[in-house]
């Protein structure tokens, strides 16, 4: 009994705490504190631009970013026109990334959009995002962290047909043991941009891999439309489960063994 | 409770219906153990019993077999019918292990120290407190002696045995005054591995635990008496070699408060209350094993609690009939979990029985119609409602991991029965018997997660989806009883309807390494057992006694499998001689093969037949003031025989030769 206490007491301990750093981490002039501030940064055409996420950081897969824009005086702007264009420079080589342009939310007053990392800010190159609000823009670099250890949410592969084809997992999640319903982006990669795909058939397999078992009743992601397909995961357990996928086009893998792997 | 409208009835009817009180009867145990207490003739008061092992205890009835996994907590089954199919009670109390795979059976939480007797149901009739279809075990409490003769009584004693290097020491004490008494008492042992024949040392067989226990009887006046009961057991680094984890510790808290009113002259003849409350804490481990052993390392701890009352009045109805009227209620939480720590990777959690709560209420109605002096009837029957459900938010999670809807659950369970006793003859009875009984799948069969069944090396999975299992019993017999001469037959059938047994899942794939698959627990249409039981006394002259005890089992599903867990013939027989006090015995534990198997569909394997012989004396020496010293110095399996029975897991040799050293001092 006193174990339990302490542990509640403990756990009320730990709660109040994270929501502290919560609050000091985000922007305090944003209503919103879950909303992280990324960078903040004027356009060329004199727009106040913010971009925020979510999440603490942004890291490597699937992220929704939002982008709040004002004029100079501080008045919101909702009919601008906003695109994303996040570049990996690789030096020799550079590349952009999967993602879908922003659309003003009135929920968020915000222009909602997402990016799909394909890679993780490091030695092999590093990223800067640039924003633009109705034919004006600024750049900046952006750091995007790896995700925590064990975990791999998006993944390049080459298909049968000679086709790049990127597989990420779709955020947010919260995993549980049980049933859990999993969404996931397929994109083509063509030259420098990335084509979301419907029409594939995908088969899942959710396998732990560290003791060689996979899970029943699963049910494979199929297409909702602009690359989304979703469906239902089984977790049996806690611990590192790996999401297998094949890509089957009219009855013909294209892509086999692409695979996300999740922890909880 | 049968048992006490029994003795009520002795006592007013001796001369009416059992004019045949003589020495013979009162060694035989068909129905029940009388472990120490009054019941004992007077040279067992506090007797050497109280040196054995409740599982060796049960194995004296003829009806009982037990399924080994280790030296410990050997689980009891009736007629090859077990764990859901029947009920285990303390003292009239509900109480369910907390182990998923059964290394805790109910009987390892209670010692011979603890208890008054063992009382045993071979199917369902009025002492039934919960639905079964097998009858049931309850463990009778000794409770302490208001205004015994004297005021301090007790014993102590010592036991050792050389095969697994096993030593016990044991103490009771009662304080008896003249409106209350209190009795305490307590035991230890400790064993390290045992070994087969030819000094095979069998790894990870050893145990050590302890029991305490204590009763406080207070007369409030002539007719009103409070008990209150608390027994706590503990056991720590318990082997089981049959399995593929051990248990760190196994810990039992089991308390009750009774109200007992009592006036035997009164139409209402007596009303006894009880409320009760039992913890257990339980933890399966694997970390003394070596790596080699262990595919991956993990912890399986388990709870469960239970809290109930009960109330039970008997009644005499005009001189023919003695009824009886029981209400109940109880509620079961079980909680038990899984946390894998493998080389590579984080370590994963998961709930086995994913937070599984059941509430019971219930009434047993019985009458026993005393026709005439040579025939009786007994007859009643219960009707319970249960509700089960899943607590827990996680749990409900992991239930959507293999069920689809609801888990929540209310049942009806119930049954009725009848027997009778007919007196051909002063020496000859006839007796049979038929009841319908059903009961609910247990909590591990409806929500049981990926439970490891050893056995058959299959993961089980629970289903709510399973219907009530019933049995239509029959069971007929006669008694034939003369001074020197006793005689007792009884044959027996099961017809079950909707038998929940595991059947295979094959599109699923198991969770522990190295299982063959996944079976979920299923309805099957029908299944069938049948057998008969058959006890001998015979006592020639005076100072010699022989004895067999012999039980054959048969069951088959609808399918002609043949069942699980089905004892094969089996016959213990011993002869006894007393000379000038030292007593001498030589016994013989035989059993046939069991070839009735079938490897497909329940994973068991033949058995060979076996025989054993043990010998033991035994004396009470007289010392002054009523002291007395019980010493006993025994050979079991004198000849060292490699053997195992049927029903133990894993086919891992028993016990080779075994020197056992007791001693008790009574005062």
């Amino acid at each position: 009994m006193k174990k339990i206490i302490l542990l509640s007491l403990a756990g009320v301990v730990a709660l109040t705490s994270c929501k502290k750093d919560e609050i000091e981490e985000t922007n305090p002039i944003n209503e919103q504190s879950v909303f992280t501030l990324i960078k903040k940064d004027t356009t060329s055409n004199d727009y106040v631009v913010s971009l925020f996420a979510k999440t603490s950081s942004i890291e490597v897969g699937y992220n929704n970013l939002y982008v709040s824009v004002k004029n100079l005086d501080g008045t919101n702007i909702e009919n601008a026109t906003v695109t994303f264009d996040p570049i990996m420079d690789m030096g020799t080589m550079s590349h952009g990334s999967p993602l879908i342009q922003p659309v003003y939310k009135s929920g968020s007053k915000m222009y909602e959009g997402v990016v799909i990392f394909t890679m993780p800010t490091g030695d092999m190159g590093t990223w800067t995002m640039s924003i633009d609000v109705n034919g004006g823009s600024t750049t900046f670099p952006i750091v995007v962290e790896t995700s925590k250890p064990n975990t791999k949410y998006v993944g390049s592969y080459t298909g049968t047909d000679g086709e790049k084809y990127i597989v990420s997992i779709v955020k947010p999640f919260s995993w549980s043991v049980g049933m859990n319903d999993v969404s996931i982006m397929i994109h083509h990669r063509m030259m420098d941009s990335f084509i979301a795909v419907d029409d594939f058939h995908v088969v899942m397999d959710p396998q732990m891999m560290s003791m060689g078992h996979g899970s029943p009743n699963n049910i494979s992601p199929t297409s909702d439309g602009n690359g989304y397909y979703s469906g239902e995961v089984n977790f049996t357990m806690t611990g590192d489960w790996r999401l297998n996928f094949d890509l089957i086009r009219n009855g013909d893998t294209i892509v086999t063994g692409a695979y996300i792997d999740i922890m909880f | 409770m049968k048992y006490l409208s029994i003795l009520i009835l002795l006592t007013i009817s001796t001369e009416m219906v059992f004019s045949q009180e003589d020495s013979i009867q009162k060694i035989q145990h068909y129905k029940e153990v009388i472990v120490q207490g009054k019941a004992l003739k007077d040279d067992g008061d506090n007797g050497f019993r109280l040196q054995s092992s409740t599982e060796s205890l049960l194995n004296i009835l003829p009806s009982v077999t037990m399924i080994k996994r280790g030296n410990y907590a050997l689980e009891p089954t009736i007629r090859g019918l077990n764990a859901g199919q029947i009920n285990m009670t303390i003292d009239g109390m509900q109480i369910f292990g907390a182990c998923t795979d059964k290394m805790d059976v109910i009987s390892s939480y209670v010692e011979p120290t603890n208890l008054e007797k063992i009382e045993l149901n071979t199917s369902p009739d009025g002492s039934q407190t919960g639905s079964s279809v097998g009858g049931g075990i309850n463990f009778k409490l000794m409770r302490a002696e208001i205004g015994a003769s004297r005021k301090f009584n007790g014993s102590l004693g010592a036991g050792y045995q050389t095969n697994s290097n096993y030593y016990q020491g044991l103490g009771k004490l009662q304080y008896s005054a003249k409106r209350w008494a209190i009795l305490v008492n307590g035991i230890y042992r400790k064993a390290d591995n045992y070994h087969a024949a030819d000094r095979k040392e069998i790894l990870f067989s050893q145990f050590e635990k302890w029991n305490a226990g204590i009763n406080l009887a207070v007369a409030l006046n002539e007719n009103n008496r409070l008990y209150i009961d608390y027994i706590q057991d503990e056991g720590y680094n318990i082997g089981y070699p049959a399995l593929t984890m051990d248990v760190g510790y196994a810990k039992a808290y089991v308390s009750s408060i009774t109200h007992q009113y009592e006036n035997i002259g009164k139409t209402l003849r007596s009303i006894e209350s009880k409320l009760f409350f039992n913890y257990i804490d339980h933890t399966m481990d694997d970390s003394p094993r070596p790596k080699e052993m262990v595919p991956i390392r993990m912890d399986m701890p388990g709870t469960s609690m239970t809290f109930g009352a009960y109330s039970k009045a008997n009644v005499r109805l005009g001189s023919k009939h003695l009824f009886s009227i029981q209400l109940n209620g109880y509620q079961n939480d079980l909680h038990a979990e899984m946390t894998m720590y493998p080389d590579i990777g984080s370590e994963m959690f998961m709930l086995t029985v994913p937070d599984a709560r059941r509430k019971t209420i219930g009434i047993t109605l019985a009458d026993r119609w005393i026709v005439s002096n040579k025939m009786k009837f007994d007859f009643g029957g219960r009707f319970e409602l249960n509700a089960s459900d899943i607590v827990t938010e996680i749990g409900r999670k992991t239930m959507t991991s293999f069920y689809q809807g609801n888990p929540d659950q209310t049942r009806l369970n119930g049954n009725v029965f009848v027997n009778t006793n007919y007196k051909l003859r002063t020496n000859l009875s006839l007796f049979a018997g038929a009841n319908y009984g059903n009961r609910s799948a247990s909590l591990h069969e409806l929500y049981g997660f990926y439970l490891f069944n050893r056995v058959d090396n299959h993961d089980y999975l629970g289903n709510p989806d399973l219907k009530n299992e019933s049995s239509l019993n029959g069971n007929i017999g006669s008694e034939l009883k003369y001074k020197k001469f006793a005689v007792r037959l009884e044959g027996y059938i099961y017809a079950f309807s909707n038998y929940i047994t595991g059947l295979v899942v094959p599109e699923y794939s198991n969770m522990a390494p190295g299982a063959s698959g996944v079976k979920q627990y299923s309805n099957i249409p029908s299944a069938l057992l049948t057998g008969a039981e058959l006890s001998i006394i015979y006592n020639p002259i005076e100072a010699l006694t022989l004895q067999s005890i012999n039980s054959y089992t048969f069951g088959i599903d609808n399918e002609k499998n043949y069942l699980p867990y089905i004892p094969p013939f089996k016959s213990a027989n011993s002869i006894a001689y007393d000379l000038k006090g030292f007593v001498f015995k030589v016994e013989h534990v035989g059993s046939a093969a069991q070839n009735n198997v079938s490897t497909e569909r329940y994973g068991e394997s033949t058995t060979p037949a076996f025989n054993i012989f043990s010998f033991n004396v035994q004396k009470y020496f007289h010392l002054k003031n009523h002291k007395r010293l019980h010493a006993e110095v025994g050979v079991e399996n004198i000849f060292d025989t490699p053997y195992y029975e049927h029903l133990d897991v894993m086919k891992i040799q028993r016990q080779g030769v075994n020197v056992v050293i007791r001693a008790t001092f009574i005062f």
